[in-house]
């Protein structure tokens, strides 16, 4: 079989070497029987696309935000939830255990298999006016956010206003003061020079949404039992990696964007933060009752 | 030309204005709500949150269904530049089999679009929270109008050869 | 094999007339049939392919350009320029050129630049002494400045082409001196002529007709001062820009000049719907092949074969243009940036040149696509809006040809004409 791995990212980067390694390892356990080639920097089409492709076998592997995931998949729209993990260690034990396998429950009803989760970090905000250190400094602050409703209820809950953009467009629009603020994870803000527009970091890490390293169901269940227990192995093996390689990322970019003048802050008292998100949960529940074992599984965990 | 071909042209005339009565409205709505943000993001400070992916959906009305009336007109940009170098009736044969084939795709992209719409049902778009078959309806209805369009050319230009063939030649020899 | 029937199928439906859009949307779902990918995935792409944010700058710009066309904003930049530069010998031809770095600068589509402006200035010429076949060359080879000097919908495709990452606003003012460039050489070309053929020159009518003129036309000119400016100070995003410039258009022509019939507005508006669908679904089943090109690593190949055949940088930029312009005889610009931007840019980036000014490079080559023959729709409109015969034109055009040629070259091997404005600017 030659199998197709979907990759948002250049070739040098976490995820990159993460899918390298699982498609090296499938190939070299499997002695040949399985080989296939990793399409690097989204050449084989948009995430949205790809995930559908996924679906439908046509692209075997691919490494894919939960986000936009939970447009096609409720359960894995769960990790969108603003504040819903504490931390990036809570994170990886929950998605290495219950968590994660009633995500992969749900993804398994669209025909996608989880076989590990990547690290991506932990989004946080960032704006050109002043330190945030409690909702009240939120207020007011236009704030560039994905296209979610969970992302603009969270900037609505605390006061701000939500505003979302496309990517590309940030950068300028922080810089002319169209926006006041972004959120996102130390090593976006660094490579996308918001670090220079935008010199207020505030350790909020209000998302904290992994990634998937997913596998078509029909190429899935095309294996044999042995094969399916290395393709799993090889997920495992694969995300570790990543996970390490995210941190080292995740340092250098600290160390880059505190040399370049940032102003970081760590948020003493999440608490308020959390609090103020109630309505967005709320929300979320009533659309999605059958959603809240799995809810409160995450948030009262410790 | 016979009663029943006229009424057929004047037909095929009043769907493809429909198109374009379609596709003109929904340029004028983009143009209208994207006047609404910019004016939303600069004069009031709050930006609509639904405009960008209303945006994009109504460009998709725009170019598929705007698409079936240039179908139906025959100015989509091609290269004749080979066909028309064939003499009669070669030139006529390749006009009607690239109307044939043009006919065809539609009829695939319409069926293909179909699927599309089943399996984007339960996603949902970003922000407008409508079903995501909402982006693929245009697509389909492009497809069905090709068929339409391009088909009933074709065939009106195989009638045509049909036709005149006998007494095209008897005047040519 | 499947990139012999994706190629293929393409070559076949282009000879027997297939819209060029169609024609790349049969091959690609032919191919995908071939490698046993369901024919879903053509549409899903082709889909996608128009769903992306910066293209909703086109129809803006259409839309902008239809109602300066149709809302008697065109006419009035060319009665200014013609009250500005029309007394010079050959006058007449430079107040053309001059026109079209105005009003192309603002509708970015030659074609509709050509309607235009030659269906204003053809006719004036020719009741002055010009010969039709000079006036329809120098309005169809200036038109092609237009192309590159900002606003520019052909930019947005390039930049969406190229995959993403080169800034809108950089390609805007890297286009400013090249397009400027096109005009100076054109202007000499159409000069030259016009001494041999001892055309006349206008009266000056005097600075109190240009202040009127001027007057007149200034309203309408800050349509491009407002797509250009907010794009470049950065203000607005560029689709912003062009939704701004756009009801700017509308409510000049409709309040201000008084210009805008009811009538003139539903034919703006079709017209505008028409343009708009061709360009984009050229991009979107363009972009269900593109997928297929990168599945068949049909850019690595073919960088492999120019490396080979040569590793001289000024060899390998001129085979590119030579290809280009080849390709530029037959097909349209739209789909032939669609096509090309993802095979030659990466040869582009690997002998160093910047991006951007291989961007430039490109239109400027493709422009020159417009106005040759076989496939050159530019020539085509102007040969039937001053109703010359192709033959006749193109027995004169040689001189206009040498022009942009000589600006192709400058921009292609003096990166300094592209890219020193925006390193100003950045
Ligand atoms: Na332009
Ligand atoms: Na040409």
């Amino acid at each position: 079989a030659d199998w197709r791995g979907w990759n948002i990212h250049v070739e040098d980067y976490p995820v990159s070497h993460g899918m390298e390694q699982f498609m090296a390892e499938v190939s070299e356990k499997t002695e040949g029987r399985i080989a296939g080639k990793v399409y690097h920097a989204g050449v084989l089409g948009s995430q949205p696309d790809a995930i559908e492709q996924v679906r439908l076998g046509i692209i075997n592997f691919g490494v894919f935000s939960l986000g936009p995931m939970g447009q096609a998949v409720p359960e894995a729209n769960v990790v969108s939830l603003p504040f819903i993990f504490k931390s990036v260690d809570q994170m990886y034990r929950l998605m290495d255990g219950d968590a994660g396998a009633a995500i992969d429950a749900g993804l398994q009803k669209k025909g996608i298999v989880a076989l590990g989760w990547y690290d991506a970090g932990a989004r946080s905000f960032y704006n050109s006016r002043q330190p945030i250190n409690t909702p009240a400094d939120v207020e007011g602050l236009k704030v560039r956010v994905m296209n979610n409703d969970l992302f603009v209820g969270m900037i609505e809950s605390l006061g701000g206003n939500a505003t979302p953009m496309a990517f590309a467009e940030v950068y300028q629009s922080l810089k002319t003061g169209v926006v006041d603020g972004a959120e996102n994870n130390p090593p976006s803000y660094e490579s996308t020079n918001h670090y220079e527009v935008a010199k207020y970091y505030s350790i909020s890490e209000h998302l904290i949404i992994p990634e998937c390293l997913c596998m078509s169901k029909k190429t899935f269940d095309s294996l044999s039992e042995e094969d399916q227990a290395i393709v799993l192995a090889a997920g495992k093996a694969s995300a570790e990696l990543e996970r390490q390689l995210w941190g080292e990322r995740e340092k250098k970019s600290m160390e880059t964007v505190l040399a370049g003048g940032t102003q970081v802050n760590q948020i003493a008292d999440k608490a308020p933060f959390q609090a103020a998100m109630a309505p967005v949960y709320d929300k979320f529940l009533a659309e999605n009752p059958d959603l809240t074992d799995l809810v409160n599984l995450i948030r009262n965990a410790d | 030309m016979s009663h029943s071909t006229g009424a057929v042209a004047r037909a095929l005339n009043a769907l493809s204005n429909l198109c374009l009565l379609a596709s003109s409205c929904s340029l004028v709505l983009l143009v209208v709500v994207f006047g609404w943000l910019v004016f939303g993001r600069y004069v009031l400070n709050v930006t609509p949150t639904w405009v960008e992916q209303l945006s994009l959906l109504l460009v998709g009305y725009i170019t598929f269904v705007g698409s079936a009336t240039v179908v139906h007109e025959d100015s989509h940009l091609g290269v004749t530049l080979f066909r028309d170098m064939l003499g009669s009736p070669g030139r006529e044969i390749a006009t009607a089999l690239a109307d044939f084939i043009l006919a065809g795709f539609g009829l695939v992209m319409a069926f293909a679009c179909i699927d599309l719409m089943q399996f984007g049902w339960s996603t949902k778009l970003p922000m407008l929270n409508v079903p995501e078959s909402l982006r693929t309806l245009p697509a389909f209805l492009c497809g069905a109008f090709t068929f339409v369009f391009a088909g009933a050319r074709g065939g009106r230009q195989i009638l045509l050869l049909l036709s005149s063939s006998d007494t095209h030649e008897n005047r040519s020899l | 094999m499947g990139l012999a029937i994706l190629l293929g199928i393409f070559s076949g439906c282009l000879f027997l007339g297939v819209p060029v859009a169609f024609a790349m949307g049969i091959a690609a779902a032919s191919a995908f049939f071939y490698e046993g990918f369901p024919l879903l995935i053509t549409f899903q792409r082709t889909i996608s392919g128009i769903s992306v944010f910066s293209l909703l700058a086109i129809p803006f710009f259409v839309f902008a350009g239809e109602i300066m066309l149709h809302g008697g904003i065109a006419a009035r930049l060319v009665r200014f320029a013609s009250t500005l530069v029309g007394h010079a010998r050959g006058g007449l031809a430079s107040v053309n050129i001059f026109s079209s770095m105005l009003f192309g600068g603002i509708s970015g589509s030659a074609v509709a630049d050509i309607s235009a402006l030659g269906s204003l200035l053809i006719p004036v010429m020719k009741e002055k002494g010009y010969s039709g076949d000079y006036a329809v060359n120098v309005t169809v080879t200036s038109s092609i400045a237009g192309i590159v000097i900002p606003p520019s919908h052909n930019m947005i495709i390039f930049a969406v082409a190229a995959g993403g990452g080169i800034s809108i606003s950089k390609l805007f003012l890297a286009g400013v001196v090249p397009g400027i460039l096109m005009c100076v050489c054109l202007a000499i070309a159409a000069y030259a002529v016009a001494i041999k053929r001892k055309y006349p020159a206008e009266p000056f009518p005097g600075w109190r007709a240009v202040v009127v003129a001027g007057a007149a036309a200034i309203p309408g000119l800050i349509t491009a001062v407002i797509i250009v400016g907010g794009v470049l100070s950065g203000i607005f995003t560029v689709t912003e820009s062009g939704a701004f410039g756009a009801i700017y258009a509308l409510l000049l022509t409709v309040f201000a000049y008084r210009s805008l019939s009811w009538r003139a507005f539903v034919t703006a508006v079709t017209s505008a719907v028409r343009t708009t669908s061709m360009v984009m679904i050229l991009i979107g089943f363009a972009s269900a092949f593109a997928y297929l090109l990168a599945l068949y690593q049909v850019p690595t190949l073919l960088t492999n074969l120019l490396v080979t055949i040569s590793d001289n940088p000024i060899i390998i930029l001129l085979m590119i243009n030579v290809m280009l312009l080849m390709l530029g005889m037959i097909m349209d610009m739209a789909a032939l940036i669609l096509i090309c931007t993802p095979i030659f840019l990466p040869i582009a980036r690997e002998i160093g040149m910047d991006p951007i000014q291989f961007g430039i490079m490109m239109l400027v080559n493709l422009g020159l696509g417009l106005c040759t023959p076989p496939v050159g729709s530019c020539l085509f409109v102007g040969c039937a809006v001053g109703k010359v015969k192709i033959e006749q034109a193109l027995k004169t055009i040689w001189p206009f040809y040498l022009a942009l040629l000589m600006a192709l070259l400058l921009v292609t091997y003096v990166p300094a004409i592209s890219l020193t404005l925006p390193a100003l600017f950045d």
